[in-house]
């Protein structure tokens, strides 16, 4: 089945999403700065945002998922791309040493391995996610979470569970 | 944190969640008592496009689970680059896709740029865009090569690593480097192309568009054992492309004209035409005939770019010590593999606070848990072929 | 010293001796078509293949050979030793044995058995034997999954073989492999791939599956199983299986030349050499031993169903209507 893509002038779409947003969730921040469509909500909030932007907005790929450790708190970003220039940044900030946030796994299943990678890198667990296992280190008696800012570079560490 | 206090807490989020690292095995059995077999492709394998490991679950030869398990080259280049220098990050990015090295560095120089708000001088742009496609010629025709290896096809590999060796050996005359270049620089590029480059770029250029079809498409197009291993294999509509994630040639191939040079258009794109090269069948066979196609319209947007090069510097005029301002830049290119963004984020140091690539090999390898359950095993090689993965990109 | 000779004209020294320099030939056969084959598709690929050792590379079966003698036989732990160990010789057998019943030169056969094509395809039914047992033997998944490939095909494939000559029978009059290439007499007209030219195309692909060379090496299939039911054998345990590959290969040649190019005969009458004409029986094994190198390097290699596919659905029905073709010619043409 054909997949129809969004057309028309750049900046009405990017009102248009905007619009959306501000209309069907609850947001802290929001705005249009270079294109780009920037909304910042509660970590609750993340599915019902996405969900708008898939159902309501037509808006297909999501591009990826960072998360930035700020000793203290994490700040999540997910890119979103309409395929035509438009692109939307839904960034929430989780708090506390062991975060716990929804998957959206079910919005948008490329996200899939997108949050294993913040699992494995960050330790953030998502709940609903249907398979939540470390992508790049071992699986089975490495208990780190490498890109925290907590954990130093070094061997000893590394190989702890070995041997 | 403990392994205990780790397990119980990522079982509460996944409830009934998944022992990690193994597949659950439900044992499939009926009256006859007949169970599947767990086997295990790779990691050390001729053809696994790297170190991949994929645990499969086989019922005779159908495949009914396909788990791919990465890591085996993780190099941790997110957290070294915590500790360098912003220049310093690029030799790194160099070795993320390894056979598209450029598409990586210009993805890291343009987040850096968005971060710190450069101007970057046309003829830097230009030489940008010349590499890249140069580099997509590089790694489509030894992509075209791979696909036929692993169906058995032992001959065109070497037609097609001949002609990147001679893509390389005119890398070799520019960066001075065959393949980590470390060329494309914050603010521009290294040097300038040295003198006479542009004529023996152009008369590569002409041979080989002369010939490709001999070399690449007369002796495969029509194959018949060609087309009945990959016709049909794979079976991609658009909706599941675009569901798992797709870009690039995977999410051309059935139909969805999504381009990164063309709808966010970047660097001196938008000063050239090319065609954005589409297919409707969406298996392996559809991917082939994209990536000789986007062939032939690298070749073009190299010729546009020869003829219309601009003159002036090709460096920014940056300060010896890069310190950008706080906040975060994102950059994204067309690789030959799909679409590659790369986010920075500065506090105000010389070294980045977090980069993080979005790798398209990555991503793209979510179509092997999808698509191949069902497929025979020998179909798992052709769509290996269709993704074309890279291990330094899925293992960054 | 010429009663000596006479002597050893007797049965059964005649028999030993010609049997010993039968195995010579064979293992011989199987070293220089290694340096062939790399040969062969370093040129298909633009490159020389092995030119180091040697003028041109010609003494690099000798290294290979000394390389794999002082190799150390490895075998996984909880392999069964016996059937393991055995499987190589399985596989080498046949290739060996069958070399008796073919015709080099006008009287120069090991043994002219007058069931000769009869015997030759029930040895080379044993070849699938070796496979499994060098599958099962190995006690590794990848190991049975190509020993069961290579069973199905090989026995898949030996149904279009012998239909396949049929025809060639029916024209002869008789089972024996002399009286085959002695019915081809009098220049290449008189070869039977001109009445038979799609047995001989059914053969010639059934024979490259019999083999289990590319298109039909998916029990080997290097670029999945990597090396199938051969992956756990190492040195000189590989040797052999390899050595059988290529014996078996030149055999497969062999028997298609006495089959339809006519064995021994000369192109034209003129051409006889007499007693050398094993020198043209050379000639044209080595030149489809070639085509079959040549195939080998150029095409992709089929799945396993499509193999079955094609060796069912399309060589069967094939030699079938053929083979009423020929027999009805023979009773209308007499």
């Amino acid at each position: 089945m054909t997949v129809s893509l969004p057309e028309g002038d750049l900046q009405e779409r990017l009102e248009r999403y905007l619009e959306g947003f501000r209309e069907h969730a609850e947001l802290q921040e929001s705005g249009i700065e270079e294109d780009v469509v920037r909304v910042v909500v509660e970590p609750e909030l993340v599915p019902r945002v996405l969900t708008v932007a898939r159902d309501v907005l037509g808006i297909m790929h999501l591009s990826f998922i960072t998360v930035v450790d700020r000793r203290g708190h994490f700040d999540l970003t997910y890119e979103l791309l309409d395929l035509r220039g438009g692109r939307v940044r839904v960034k929430t900030t989780l708090e506390g040493e062991e975060p716990v946030i929804e998957s959206v796994t079910g919005i948008y299943p490329t996200a899939n391995w997108h949050e294993r990678e913040a699992y494995d890198m960050f330790g953030i667990a998502f709940r609903g996610h249907p398979d939540l296992r470390r992508v790049y280190t071992w699986q089975d008696h490495f208990d780190h979470h490498p890109l925290l800012k907590s954990f130093e570079i070094s061997t000893k560490r590394t190989f702890e569970g070995l041997r | 944190m403990l392994k205990e206090e780790e397990r119980r807490r990522a079982e509460t989020v996944v409830p009934g969640g998944r022992e990690s690292g193994r597949l659950a095995r439900p044992d499939i059995r009926d009256e006859f008592g007949l169970e599947t077999m767990d086997m295990n492709m790779g990691p050390q394998h001729p053809s696994m496009h790297g170190l991949l490991r994929l645990v499969l679950e086989l019922d005779g030869e159908t495949v009914v689970r396909c788990d791919p398990v990465m890591g085996y080259l993780h190099r941790c280049q997110e957290k070294i680059a915590e500790n360098r220098l912003y220049p310093a990050v690029i030799p790194l990015t160099d070795r993320l896709d390894y056979l598209a090295n450029i598409h990586n560095e210009h993805g890291y120089c343009m987040a850096v740029e968005d971060l710190m708000d450069v101007e970057v001088p046309p003829r830097a742009e230009a030489i940008r865009v010349l590499m890249s496609e140069l580099m997509r010629l590089a790694s489509h025709i030894p992509s075209i090569g791979f696909l036929l290896l692993e169906l058995g096809a032992f001959s065109p590999i070497l037609y097609a690593f001949r002609e990147r060796e001679r893509i390389q050996d005119i890398f070799e005359a520019i960066t001075g480097a065959r393949m980590m270049f470390h060329y494309i620089r914050i603010g521009g590029v290294k040097a300038d192309l040295p003198e006479g480059m542009e004529e023996r770029i152009w008369n590569y250029i002409e041979s080989l568009e002369a010939s490709f079809k001999r070399d690449f498409i007369d002796l495969i197009e029509g194959n018949e054992i060609f087309v009945a291993r990959t016709r049909g294999v794979g079976k991609l509509t658009q909706q599941k492309a675009l569901e798992i994630g797709l870009t690039g040639p995977p999410l051309r191939c059935t139909g969805v004209d999504f381009d990164v040079r063309r709808d966010y258009p970047y660097s001196w794109y938008p000063n050239v035409e090319f065609d954005v090269v589409t297919d409707e069948a969406g298996d392996v066979e559809a991917s082939y005939r994209v990536r000789v196609k986007e062939c032939y319209q690298s070749m073009r947007i190299i010729k546009q770019v020869l003829e219309k090069m601009p003159e002036g510097e090709v460096m920014a005029d940056l300060g010896r010590r890069l310190r950008p301002p706080e906040g975060e830049g994102f950059g994204r290119v067309e690789g030959p593999r799909g679409e590659f963004a790369v986010h920075v984020v500065s506090d105000g140091t010389d070294v980045p606070y977090r980069v993080h690539y979005r790798d398209p090999s990555f991503v793209n390898m979510q179509m092997l848990q999808e698509i191949v359950p069902g497929h025979y095993l020998p179909d798992i090689m052709p769509i290996m072929g269709l993704i074309d993965p890279v291990s330094g990109g899925w293992d960054k | 010293m010429g009663a000596f000779v006479n002597a050893l004209d007797q049965e059964p020294w005649r028999f030993i001796i010609s049997f010993l320099v039968i195995v010579v030939l064979t293992l011989n056969t199987a070293a220089i078509l290694t340096l062939a084959e790399r040969k062969v598709a370093g040129y298909i690929q633009l490159r020389y293949g092995p030119n180091r050792t040697g003028f041109r590379g010609i003494l690099q079966p000798a290294a290979d050979v000394i390389k794999l003698f002082v190799k150390e036989n490895v075998a996984p732990g909880k392999a069964d030793r016996w059937v393991f160990l055995a499987a190589p010789i399985a596989m080498f057998v046949p290739a060996a044995v069958i070399w008796m019943v073919v015709p080099f030169a006008p009287k120069a056969v090991v043994t002219n058995l007058n069931i000769g094509l009869l015997f030759v395809v029930s040895t080379t039914s044993i070849g699938a034997l070796g496979v499994i047992m060098a599958g099962y033997g190995s006690h590794s998944n990848f190991s049975l999954l190509g020993a069961l490939r290579g069973a199905a095909q090989m026995i898949s494939y030996e149904v279009p073989l012998i239909l396949s000559l049929l025809g060639t029978i029916i024209l002869t009059g008789s089972l024996s492999l002399s009286d085959v290439v002695d019915k081809q007499a009098g220049g290449f007209w008189h070869w039977y791939i001109w009445s038979q030219l799609p047995m001989f195309a059914v053969f010639y692909i059934a024979s490259i599956a019999e083999v289990k060379r590319v298109p039909f090496d998916l029990p080997e299939g290097e670029s999945e199983i990597v090396g199938g039911y051969q992956i756990e054998y190492s040195g000189m345990t590989w040797a052999m299986i390899q050595a059988s590959e290529f014996a078996s290969m030149g055999l497969m040649s062999a028997i298609t030349v006495t089959l339809f190019l006519g064995g021994w005969q000369p192109p034209f009458e003129f051409l006889d050499l007499g007693n050398f004409d094993w020198i043209w029986f050379g000639l044209k094994a080595a030149l489809v031993m070639f085509t079959l190198q040549w195939v080998r390097w150029s095409v992709p290699r089929f799945r396993m169903d499509q193999l079955m596919d094609l060796g069912w659905k399309v060589l069967v029905p094939l030699s079938l209507v053929w083979l009423l073709v020929t027999a009805a010619g023979t009773l209308i043409v007499g």
